[in-house]
């Protein structure tokens, strides 16, 4: 067995500090990453750290493993406490329910895997076929496909690639969840079955690229599925191919100030930051304005790292608040993004603070959804 | 024998309802059997609770030892295990609770048993017993027989019944400790008392939840008066609890608590996906909300769509009326 210090390198720190300095959580939690990296060197406090309330707070957003010097991931050593708390059966009902349905149905919301390709009712959609070879293999992702609020992701996207005329389909309903959660929840078990499986099941398709709704599944299907044989991209890379191709088009216009919030799994885990703006400049009559925190220094709306299920005790204003003044600031009418988990983070922002007449959240293929229809 | 052996279950010092829900099942199994239905009890200084459960015209047979103090699964197998080799009743039923599901298996197992649980309903059909189990959150109900021995295993789910009126008194018979050894594995460590607040809105019958809708906490009183009258607690959606109308351990939904009362009245809530995954346990649910289009108008059985606040204080009022 590797010990906690083999497995997160944590001699390689050099306790600069940078990721705590960077971590947006501590200016309403006390989480300091820093201090774990260093206490966790001492195997006899392990057990300590990871009762300690805080190790919950984390977002995975990434932004301490961007900024370390030495090429560690402190995140990391937050998700091996929870693994120790995990393994112990000491987590909240919420996570225990959410990994058992991610275990028995598939997906982290307790519903079941029959429905899953509900979302698909009324709609002309290509179903992928093992023995069919297909361009654009699409994975759909749990929260899109269960959660009404964001299901309109998906089906524009149908209607999108359909008017386009894109070689494409979906996966039946034996998708089955990515595993972003699970990994982050602590849940290491679990997840290395997923990856297992799911390899075994994606493998079995003949595509040239497998194309991911969400940012989520994007990031963890690549930097934790060694063996996928098939290429991942973020639908926003293959919209903005199809936009250059001139296979898209914009019936109506949108003349509103748009400001676009990087998701923290598509900008700092992905890399991608232009495709997502491209789209959104292609819309006609909108104006694209920019947050002062934007791309690698993007403000993390705290939808991530399992915090669909676990709250924290912080009573100090939430991240999104924080985005939606900011935006409200900017004079932004449209809050863009291109995650699940960002639209129902910030859209609850934006209600509580009361912006509801003057502003929306949106996702981007609601945007270009509407300007196909009108 | 015929005899229905009903094991009394307390926590704490305390007998728990399902101590008393069995015996308005058991004594007219036993009355099918040909028997009689007997209470035992086992724990340490046992005179109190002895009391109690003789008031419904049973026999209770009291095992008093010390080394029964504290729950101990392995030590409730050993002694069962030893009873039902001494008394031979055809049927031992069981709390279907953490206390009863932590050693009944293993009992079953160890004698090689017949064990159905988590029953809601033991009748008698063709002359044999038959156990009702629900199934797919009590949408269907599975008869379930036994197969042929000398003793059936049940555990049976808490309020499934209700308890009977108390009756007249019943004997007190005295068993030696049938725990002749110290059991191998498992030890008391100590007892935890859950972490609650002071409402567990898990436990609670009826819930007022509220949402976004109330709009500013001047508003809160109109739902306490109704929550008081109908004897409910209140809950709400995270937005409820953001805004700081009710502390964070009311919050349902996914980041809150999973809650499953028997009624959950929800206003001002649209009915978010992550606010409807705590609440889908709710056996009837009413809501209340002006905008026909809400989510939670999807899962509700009872749908008023129109301002809360003229709804309430009507509600209110009838509901008072009907007490
Ligand atoms: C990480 C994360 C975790 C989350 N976890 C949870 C969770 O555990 N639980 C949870 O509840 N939410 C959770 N949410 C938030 C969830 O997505 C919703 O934003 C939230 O549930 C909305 O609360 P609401 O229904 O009270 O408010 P809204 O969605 O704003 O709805 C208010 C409703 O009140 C109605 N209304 C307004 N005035 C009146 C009136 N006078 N009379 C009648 N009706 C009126 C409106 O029509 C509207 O439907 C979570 C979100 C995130 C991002
Ligand atoms: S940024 Fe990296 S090197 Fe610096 S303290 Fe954090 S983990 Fe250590
Ligand atoms: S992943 Fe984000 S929230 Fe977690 S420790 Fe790193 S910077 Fe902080």
């Amino acid at each position: 067995m590797q010990t906690f210090t083999e497995k997160y390198d944590l001699l390689g720190c050099i306790q600069c500090g940078r990721c705590t300095g960077g971590c947006p959580v501590t200016v309403r939690a006390d989480l300091n990453v820093r201090q774990f990296v260093n206490d966790a060197y001492d195997e006899d406090k392990l057990e300590e750290l990871a009762k300690l309330a805080e190790i919950w707070d984390c977002t995975a957003c990434h932004t301490c493993a961007v900024r370390c010097p030495k090429g560690l991931k402190p995140l990391e050593v937050l998700i091996g406490l929870r693994t120790m708390i995990v393994e112990s059966g000491k987590v909240e009902p919420t996570v225990r329910d959410a990994l058992q349905s991610v275990l028995l149905e598939g997906n982290p919301w307790e519903k079941s895997r029959a429905t899953r390709s509900d979302w698909m009712e009324g709609l002309d959609v290509r179903i992928a076929d093992p023995d069919e070879p297909v361009e654009n293999l699409f994975f759909v992702c749990c929260t899109i496909a269960y959660d009404p609020r964001v299901r309109a992701v998906a089906q524009n996207m149908v209607k999108l690639l359909n008017k386009a005329g894109v070689d494409y389909a979906f996966l039946p309903e034996d998708e089955s969840c990515c595993g972003s959660e699970v990994l982050t929840l602590g849940e290491e078990g679990l997840f290395e079955m997923q990856v297992e499986d799911n390899t075994e099941y994606l493998n079995e398709f003949k595509a040239e690229r497998i194309v991911t709704l969400s940012p989520h599944c994007f990031t963890t299907y690549k930097t934790h599925y060694p063996d996928l044989k098939t290429p991942v991209v973020h639908y926003t890379q293959l919209l903005v191919d199809l936009l250059n191709d001139g296979k898209l088009s914009w019936k109506g216009e949108l003349p509103k100030k748009i400001v676009y919030h990087d998701p923290c799994y598509l900008g700092k885990q992905g890399g991608i930051y232009d495709e997502p703006r491209e789209l959104l400049k292609s819309i006609p009559g909108a104006e694209l304005v920019e947050f002062e925190r934007r791309r690698e220094r993007s403000l993390c709306c705290e939808g991530g790292g399992g915090k669909m299920w676990v709250e924290s005790e912080s009573k100090k204003e939430r991240l999104s608040d924080t985005r939606i003044k900011d935006a409200k600031e900017l004079g932004a009418e449209i809050v863009a993004v291109a995650c699940p988990f960002c639209v129902l983070t910030l859209e609850d922002s934006m209600k509580g603070l009361g912006y509801e007449e003057e502003m929306r959240v949106a996702e981007i293929m609601e945007l270009l959804g509407e300007l196909m229809e009108t | 024998m015929g005899n229905v052996l009903v094991l009394a279950e307390h926590r704490q010092g305390a007998l728990r309802d399902v101590s008393f829900e069995m015996l308005a099942v058991a004594p007219k199994i036993a009355e099918e059997l040909g028997g009689e239905a007997v209470v035992l009890l086992m724990g340490s200084g046992m005179d109190d609770m002895a009391k109690k459960m003789t008031g419904y015209g049973l026999k209770v047979m009291v095992v008093d030892d010390p080394a029964f103090e504290n729950f101990n699964a392995e030590k409730y197998q050993m002694a069962l295990s030893a009873l039902l080799d001494d008394l031979k009743p055809s049927v031992l039923m069981v709390g279907h609770t953490a206390q009863g599901v932590d050693f009944m298996p293993a009992l079953a197992v160890e004698k090689k048993l017949p064990l159905v649980a988590d029953v809601v309903e033991l009748a008698f059909e063709d002359g044999t017993l038959k156990a009702t189990r629900q199934l797919y959150s009590g949408k269907v109900n599975a008869v379930v027989a036994f197969k042929p021995a000398d003793t059936f295993l049940v555990t049976f789910r808490e309020g499934a019944v209700e308890a009977p009126e108390a009756s007249a008194a019943g004997d007190v018979e005295k068993l030696d400790s049938p725990l002749k050894e110290e059991v191998p594995y498992r030890k008391f460590v100590e007892y935890v008392e859950a972490e609650v607040g002071d409402v567990d809105i898990t436990q609670s019958d009826i819930l007022v939840a509220i949402g976004r809708g109330l709009k500013e906490d001047k508003n809160l009183p109109m739902v306490e008066e109704l929550a008081t009258a109908i004897k409910a607690d209140i809950a709400g959606s995270r937005a409820a609890t953001d805004a700081g109308w009710i502390p964070h351990d009311r919050q349902v939904g996914t980041s809150g608590k999973a809650v499953k009362p028997k009624l959950y009245i929800a206003m001002g809530i649209s009915g978010a996906f992550q606010h409807l995954a705590g609440m889908k346990g709710a056996k009837t649910i009413v809501a209340i909300n002006k905008d026909p289009e809400a989510p939670i108008f999807t899962v509700a059985d009872y749908a008023i769509v129109d301002d809360m606040f003229k709804v309430l204080p009507k509600l209110t009022e009838k509901l008072k009326e009907l007490k």
